[in-house]
């Protein structure tokens, strides 16, 4: 995309008034979206984006500079701009740029953009039709396929040269499903870091079906119960979880303003011994990998909890810095439009003791939650809310009827500690997690796990 | 390097004789600034310009973008979107707007503003963050403090005729401060929009968030009931996202609103009007025509408790046998329009704040709402959200509340407003006032 030579001349020109380093952020993208909904395919579209970012670091401070001209006039310019966030001071130092080797490198067997277009519209179309012959109730099915590939190029002022390439795939389905005047809705959206490979193990029409089950069921859905009970996370959805209550908290950015529940609190137990957490960027072609990450640090496994005591933080560069640590390869951004700050990669509860059928045969009253619809959490605080898309009653140690209209609020260590349960179940869910405007690609995993008592948010009794 | 109005027309002048094309081009030059410590912690500089285009041959829609496109990746652009539409399913109903007469709104662009000087916002920033910590000693930090601004100019060209274009000068300022007393720690914030720097009232922005934080210290969970609930303008607006959903045209066509059936029917109280408005100056979503040309304009969508209207882009205009209400929607030049929202409002009432605070005796004021977007189902109307709020006593705030959940419908919600307060606040395009409701759940323990 660029040579070094003007690569060194940038960051050159970026650490003219010094500054602790300078970086350039390369990145073009090519994508292809497809959106069916209502029985017909609504459009095709095709996107070509490219730009850099140029950003000099100083303490914890920065100035950043972007522009989606790549041309050696618009890349000075935005280094000079950049600079000029930096008080005035002695030139820095630029290392000899040298090319870094990849922890780990996530391929795309078959690659997306040689499938031609008719091939992902026929996807669509199976999806639509598997969703609406799934039952009679199904009144509305939209779905989303979407391929991209991004290549990013990062050169750094202490020498660091990264190329990488990251190939994007997701398939997401809604189901909107009606009966004598109540409307439900399901979604499903798999997604990876692959070809469409990632379609073997989650075939089009099985995401339909989660999709279309989830709307279905809902339509028999009583008021949820309300007050303190048990709740039953199924696979996955412990992660969700994880993600907001604990996640959150735990990017250095967040710390540093003391803005954490965690702050200053690494070596205490703040979970319950049931609970081992991490965020890991290797794995491969999960959704929220990589093998650098956006300031080209190599991907890394960063474990957070180890039997609920609270380990690390995740890092980027800056923050990095001034704890005089080392960045644990968490900066990412959203694009070269903006800034990279600390954020989770694939956030993980790993596997338990327990058997998922023992957990809930063992839970007298309380709620089984299958989908939640994403939430919020207050880091400062640690409370968190939480809408369950899909859930269910537990009585008597078994399943029965479906609840809505329910959600979850708490507390991060209080909740994470009531946990009492942890099973051998994994399995993941994938978003796009949105923070200062930034959205990136996020996956969330844990096994089926059960909360001993949390506040249930309903309408019923 | 060629200018918006270039780069819209070759794609127009590239179309073949049986396709309508559209080019939407845009550029943006942003400056945003947060302070952290008395110290500049971001300078953000941003430059950024593109081209999406929009073709439709025998009914078919295809769609491309292109990042500063010379003129000749346009052509290639609009050569992607012809290949796309050749895949897309035939509707009748796609078509480009007909070119109307553009009234222009000079007071959207200020000159002053487009040539602030980057000092000055640095000098905003910091001020915003020393404001917030000094205001009271509990609140001795932010989470964020910032500035930002931005001069962007969008270009409309089609095969239709359109042919315009228009410039515009925002800015905006946000605070997020943390209370802290006795190892709780709360967070409060603020927000305000303007046209330009002097018309930007800043200062309360940092009162508001400080304020906003410090009355939530000592939050006790409170008991599970129905009780009367009063949301302020801050609550109100997260709420407006949802009706937004359902009052789109495009949501009732595809059966996926709550409204859809309702047309001409009594869905909230007498005391609600629901107005959306392009024009009025004193929303700050204002434009001089939507996101495909069409001149902007005002509809209400509830009259007095009535559903009047849907918002309408051409496309479901078109499906529904009426006009567009010029309510076409993109985010950006990535993306071909759909339907949303202008300067969509709550037309204030006449009672006082006070007042309301009189009339809920023993309820709950609420001024936070977290997890609408996953907590209310946009559809079914349901929804279960955590809020934060005080108390009310004898006619005023008291003892603060956290971890509560509000659950309730939609259509429960607008038929339960006893009053409609007189303090209509805009926060980026959607405004409310203060709003009184009967009686709500509100669940704690």
């Amino acid at each position: 995309m660029l040579d070094r030579e003007l690569a060194g001349q940038v960051l050159r020109t970026a650490r003219a008034r010094g500054g602790s380093f300078a970086e350039l952020f390369v990145e073009e993208r090519s994508s292809l979206t497809i959106r069916l909904d209502d029985g017909k395919i609504e459009e095709l579209t095709s996107g070509l984006d490219r730009g850099a970012g140029v950003r000099v670091g100083h303490g914890t401070s920065f100035g950043y500079a972007f522009s989606n001209r790549l041309d050696p006039d618009a890349l000075l310019e935005a280094a000079s701009a950049a600079a000029a966030a930096v008080a005035e001071g002695a030139a820095g130092q630029v290392v000899d740029l040298r090319a870094q080797d990849p922890p780990v490198v996530h391929r795309a067997e078959r690659p997306a953009e040689a499938v031609p277009a008719a091939q992902k519209v026929a996807w669509l179309r199976e999806v639509d039709d598997v969703a609406r012959a799934f039952s009679p109730h199904v009144r509305q099915v939209s779905a989303s396929y979407g391929d991209s590939v991004q290549r990013v190029l990062i050169a750094t002022s202490d020498g660091r040269w990264v190329e990488e390439s990251r190939p994007r795939i997701r398939l997401g389905v809604q189901v909107v499903a009606g009966r004598d005047g109540v409307i439900q809705t399901g979604f499903h959206g798999p997604a990876g870091l692959a070809g469409v490979e990632f379609f073997d193990e989650h075939p089009p029409a099985a995401t339909a079906e989660v999709a279309a089950k989830r709307a279905v069921t809902m339509l028999d859905a009583g008021p949820a119960p309300a007050g303190e009970m048990p709740v039953v996370l199924a696979p996955g959805m412990g992660g969700v979880l994880f993600h907001e209550a604990c996640g959150h908290p735990l990017e250095a950015d967040i710390v540093d303003k003391e803005a954490s529940v965690y702050r200053g609190r690494i070596g205490e137990v703040l979970a319950s011994s049931l609970v081992t957490g991490v965020d890991d960027a290797t794995i491969p072609n999960a959704w929220g990998s990589f093998s650098f990450d956006d300031e080209g640090v190599p991907a890394q496994r960063t474990v957070l909890f180890l039997d609920g005591a609270l380990q690390g933080l995740m890092y980027d560069r800056l923050r990095a810095e001034k704890d005089g640590v080392a960045s644990t390869g968490n900066g990412r951004r959203q694009s070269y439009a903006h800034p990279p700050i600390p954020r989770m990669t694939n956030s993980h509860i790993l596997n338990g003791p327990s058997k998922a059928d023992d957990v809930l045969a063992s839970t007298e009253r309380g709620v089984y939650v299958t989908a939640l619809g994403g939430g919020q959490t207050n880091p400062a605080s640690g409370d968190f809310v939480f809408g369950v898309s899909e859930g269910y009653r537990i009585e008597g140690g078994k399943i029965t009827s479906p609840v809505r209209g329910a959600n979850l609020t708490g507390r991060a260590i209080e909740v994470m500690s009531a946990v009492d349960a942890v099973a051998d179940d994994f399995d993941t869910w994938e978003g796009v997690c949105g923070k200062d405007g930034q959205g990136v690609p996020v996956g969330s995993g844990s096994p089926t796990l059960r909360i001993a008592r949390i506040t249930v948010g309903g309408t019923g009794g | 390097m060629a200018d918006l109005t270039e780069l819209a027309g070759v794609a127009v002048e590239a179309a073949r004789d049986h396709e309508s094309v559209e080019a939407y081009a845009e550029e943006a030059r942003r400056t945003e600034v947060t302070a952290h410590k008395g110290e500049v912690e971001g300078l953000t500089f941003a430059e950024s310009r593109g081209v999406g285009i929009r073709l439709i041959a025998n009914g078919r829609l295809g769609y491309a973008y292109a990042a500063d496109p010379s003129l000749e990746e346009v052509r290639e652009a609009l050569a992607r979107a012809r290949e796309s539409a050749e895949l897309a399913t035939e509707d009748e109903f796609n078509a480009l707007p007909p070119a109307e007469p553009i009234e222009p709104i000079s007071a959207l662009f200020r000159q002053d503003q487009a040539a602030l000087v980057t000092e000055r916002k640095v000098s905003v920033a910091l001020d915003l963050e020393h404001l917030a910590v000094s205001a009271d000693p509990r609140v001795t930090k932010v989470d964020q403090a910032g500035y930002g601004d931005a001069v962007s100019r969008v270009a409309i060209a089609s095969t239709g005729g359109v042919n315009a274009e228009y410039g515009r000068t925002d800015c905006w300022a946000v605070v997020s401060a943390l209370a802290e007393q006795d190892g709780e720690t709360q967070a409060g914030w603020s927000f305000r929009v303007a046209r330009e720097l002097g018309e930007l009232d800043w200062g309360s922005v940092a009162n508001e968030a400080v304020e906003r934080s410090a009355r939530l210290l000592g939050a006790v969970k409170p008991a599970s009931g129905r009780v009367p609930v009063v949301l302020d303008p801050f609550a109100g607006s997260s709420f407006l996202g949802v009706l937004a959903g359902a009052l789109s045209a495009e949501s009732v066509q595809k059966q996926r609103s709550l409204f859809a059936d309702l047309l001409g029917e009594a869905v909230g109280s007498p005391l609600l009007t629901l107005v959306d408005d392009g024009r009025t100056l004193d929303g700050p979503a204002a434009a001089t025509f939507d996101d495909e040309g069409v001149p902007t304009g005002r509809t209400e969508l509830i009259a007095h408790g009535t559903l009047m209207a849907f918002l309408h882009n051409t496309y479901t205009a078109r499906r529904g046998a009426t006009d567009s209400t010029a309510n076409a929607k993109r985010g950006g030049y990535r993306t071909p329009p759909g339907v949303g929202t202008t300067n969509f409002f709550v037309l204030p009432g006449t009672t006082p704040v006070s007042d309301i605070l009189r009339q809920a005796e023993g309820g709950v004021l609420i001024q936070d709402v977290s997890g609408v977007h996953s907590g209310a189902n946009p559809i079914s109307g349901e929804f279960s959200v955590g809020a934060t709020g005080l108390r009310i006593q004898g006619g005023e705030v008291g003892e603060p509340l956290r971890e509560m959940t509000v659950a309730s419908t939609v259509p429960e919600m607008l038929k339960g407003i006893a009053a409609v307060g007189d303090d209509l606040r805009f926060f980026t395009a959607v405004g409310v006032p203060t709003i009184l409701f009967a009686e709500m759940t509100v669940a704690g323990v």
